[in-house]
């Protein structure tokens, strides 16, 4: 095993793997870094040598808004709309997969017909809708919609038949455990990698959001980040905000940051978890 | 088949709950929106939003600029009515109205518009009738084409602006003197009196050492004699090949200074000595210099070219802003004078939202803004130095003297521009229509494509953008 040849292939693999993971972050450093410049400053060719601007951009961001106070909103947001589809995206994934009911492949259709739809589409019937409920300037229309993630429910079907033997349930009625217990219990652990996966996608498509909640919130304190963002864009003179926005976006994927960290140790945990001896 | 009976009934049943959830739910909220009213407290909540929407003492304003901003405290502080002003990002406002609005969002009482974004607004009726209101009492204290931009086709007055736009060229009085003797402003302006003698004047400005222009668009604002398009059929007018004319003559001819618009040289230009750029910096296609860099690595990257002064800039009547901050040194030996056509570029049209409850109170806020002569004389100094489009505080000011113009009377000339505009060749096309005859012009400029085919590329532009306008290919 240990011959020189191995060890060349070895050292090239590496190098590969390295230059891959370089280019992969070279974007966020850039990030980091040119929330540090001036306006003026970034829009020359790029270094990647912080400049002294932090805390003028940092004035000007908060000259337009209150950055803390859109995460919280986007928080708000995010977190509640991210537990909503996981959690129910995965009860939809299971029921579909594990029980035999009749229409159960006309829902596996209809959901996949609907993850075909863009949801821009229905815009103004959805604003019309909200009106009619009275919950434009209220997250609600941003959060609870959630529950509903075709895409998700298609993964994580596919997912719940791949790693989760029917017998595991199967033992689990026999001991006399009811659905639900068991759902919680046996299958969430069991299909945890797939729903941290799908809950990072979903939080981050929700903290990302913009269309929607530019749409359906009207009141400047009530706007998440991106909305708040995009006034900084607003100005007249764009070039001098080209560092804020940079210091914005840097500070606003912190919680992508977080979030990931967070999930990222099912993903991995969890593989290994919860099989059943052949 | 009997699980579809089941799921069918199942889903009509919900459907049925849900709805009289709602309508119980609607009433409910109203009344205590209605309740919190009463006791004044102040709820963030939607519908606590709404109940205050009816209470008549709050106006809401959504807008694209952030002038609002401030006319709305100035409008609290004097009448004591709550102004809540939501600017959103230009680039989506009408995305956010029409959606809005569409909707049958009560709301803003308050929306604006740019020029471009009218037409589409009054066909679908978002403006209200503002002739309701007594607005035809007051349509001779506006300059002309403000009013007429702010009328719908069938000839109702539905927003007004608080500003004039005119184009005219800004240029240095001291290169003028140097160059050909004088600087009147009305000397200087047959200088630009059409595309051939502005190409003259370029040629002489240059073998003086001079550059006519920084960029090669300047004249944009000053093109076309016709409108875009014409009872829908697309309508490429002789000037229209003129302008692409002049525009290649100037940048082939190395008749500029090679900048963009807005870019860091353009910009410096405005207080002196520049550098003359090649063509393919200005394409990028160099990269040994950036534009866009700051002006002290600017400096130092072209500190081996040759230098030059630029003589001219072609801006609407807010570019006094932009050169007021950017002049520098040369403050002063600036003046302005009228360019080869009349135009006019952006505003912010004010109007009341047809779905609002409170359009009295709507009415008072839009008479503040655009017809009340303390408002404009404030925002003359607010600005320093905005155009408002009131004539009678443009006549008491069409005395003032600016500085960085050599004295020159800007409020008059701004006046004079404005009232010969013609504004029957606006249409709701003209960015879209106007961005990719720009995209034409640069491709010819830079021997990109023949004049054949940019023009022919122009034309499948815009035939797969709007498929409803005729287009008759020459």
């Amino acid at each position: 095993m240990n011959t020189i040849g191995y060890k060349i292939k070895k050292s090239i693999l590496y190098l590969i793997l390295i230059l891959l993971g370089l280019t992969c972050l070279l974007p966020f450093l850039l990030m980091m870094v040119n929330a540090t410049r001036s306006g003026s400053e970034i829009v020359t060719s790029f270094t990647l040598i912080p400049s002294t601007y932090l805390s003028e951009n940092w004035h000007t961001v908060s000259e337009y808004f209150n950055l803390l106070k859109g995460m919280l909103n986007s928080l708000i947001v995010a977190l509640p709309a991210t537990f909503l589809t996981a959690y129910f995206s995965a009860m939809t994934a299971y029921g579909l997969a594990m029980y035999k009911f009749k229409g159960n492949k006309l829902i596996f259709g209809t959901i996949l017909v609907f993850m075909m739809i863009p949801g821009q589409l229905g815009l103004i019937g959805f604003y019309n809708l909200c009106t009619k409920l009275h919950l434009v300037n209220s997250y609600i229309p941003l959060i609870i919609p959630a529950i509903a993630a075709p895409g998700t429910v298609f993964f994580l079907r596919q997912y719940v038949l791949s790693v989760l033997p029917p017998s595991l349930i199967e033992a689990a009625r026999i001991d006399g455990a009811g659905e639900l217990y068991s759902f919680h219990r046996i299958v969430i652990p069991v299909m945890s990698p797939g729903i941290a996966t799908m809950a990072i996608m979903a939080f981050i498509g929700s903290w990302n959001n913009y269309l929607l909640p530019m749409i359906i919130l009207n009141k400047n304190e009530k706007f998440t980040l991106p909305v708040m963002m995009a006034t900084l864009r607003a100005s007249t003179d764009i070039n001098s905000n080209q560092g804020a926005i940079y210091l914005a976006v840097a500070i606003s994927v912190i919680p992508i940051l977080l979030v990931f960290a967070f999930f990222s140790k099912y993903i991995i945990s969890s593989i290994s978890a919860g099989a059943v001896k052949e | 088949m009997n699980w579809k009976k089941a799921v069918s009934m199942a889903l009509v049943g919900a459907m049925a709950l849900s709805m009289t959830a709602c309508g119980g739910d609607s009433k409910e909220s109203n009344a205590s929106a209605g309740a919190k009213d009463a006791v004044g407290t102040e709820n963030a909540g939607g519908n606590a939003a709404e109940g205050g929407a009816s209470s008549g003492e709050k106006l809401v304003v959504w807008t694209l600029s952030d002038d609002l901003i401030d006319f709305g405290k100035r409008y609290t502080e004097q009448t004591g009515v709550e102004v809540e002003t939501v600017v959103i990002e230009p680039a989506n406002y009408p995305t956010k109205v029409q959606t809005a609005l569409l909707a049958g969002e009560k709301e803003p009482d308050i929306i604006v518009g740019e020029p471009k974004m009218l037409e589409d607004f009054y066909d679908a009726g978002f403006f209200e009738d503002l002739d309701q209101f007594g607005a035809k009492d007051y349509a001779d204290q506006i300059v002309d084409y403000v009013w007429e931009v702010g009328q719908s086709d069938d000839g109702v007055q539905r927003a007004i602006s608080y500003q004039i736009t005119p184009a005219g060229i800004y240029y240095r009085r001291d290169i003028a003197k140097t160059v050909f003797g004088t600087d009147d402003p009305e000397e200087i302006g047959k200088l630009f009196a059409d595309y051939p003698t502005i190409l003259k004047t370029a040629q002489t400005l240059k073998d003086a050492g001079y550059r006519i222009f920084s960029s090669d668009a300047e004249m944009n604002v000053f093109s076309g004699d016709s409108a875009w398009v014409i009872d829908g059929v697309l309508n490429v007018s002789q000037s229209r090949y003129d302008f692409m004319d002049l525009c290649v003559d100037l940048y082939q001819g190395d008749l500029t200074a090679y900048a963009n618009q807005w870019s860091t040289p353009w910009l410096q230009a405005m207080a002196g000595q520049v550098p003359i750029l090649s063509a393919d910096i200005q394409s990028y296609a160099d990269d040994s210099v950036d534009v866009w860099k700051s002006a002290d690595e600017f400096e130092e990257a072209t500190k081996d070219m040759e230098k030059t002064e630029v003589f001219a800039y072609g801006l609407p009547a807010w570019g006094v802003l932009t050169l007021r901050d950017h002049v520098k040194d040369t403050s002063g030996s600036w003046g302005v004078c009228a360019g080869p056509a009349y135009g006019f570029d952006g505003g912010t049209y004010i109007g009341i939202s047809s779905q609002s409850e409170k359009k009295e109170t709507a009415w008072e806020y839009v008479k503040f803004c655009t017809l009340n002569e303390e408002t404009a004389e404030w925002w003359i100094k607010f600005s320093q130095g905005d155009t408002v489009s009131l004539k009678s505080v443009l006549e008491k000011h069409k005395d003032d003297a600016n500085e960085v113009y050599g004295g020159q009377k800007l409020y008059e000339f701004w006046l004079q521009q404005a009232e010969e505009i013609d504004i029957s060749k606006v249409t709701r096309y003209d960015q879209a229509i106007g961005d990719a005859w720009g995209n034409a012009i640069s491709a010819v400029k830079t021997g990109e494509a023949t004049k054949e085919e940019a023009v022919s590329d122009f034309y499948d532009k815009i035939e797969s953008t709007y498929p409803d306008i005729t287009v008759n290919r020459e």
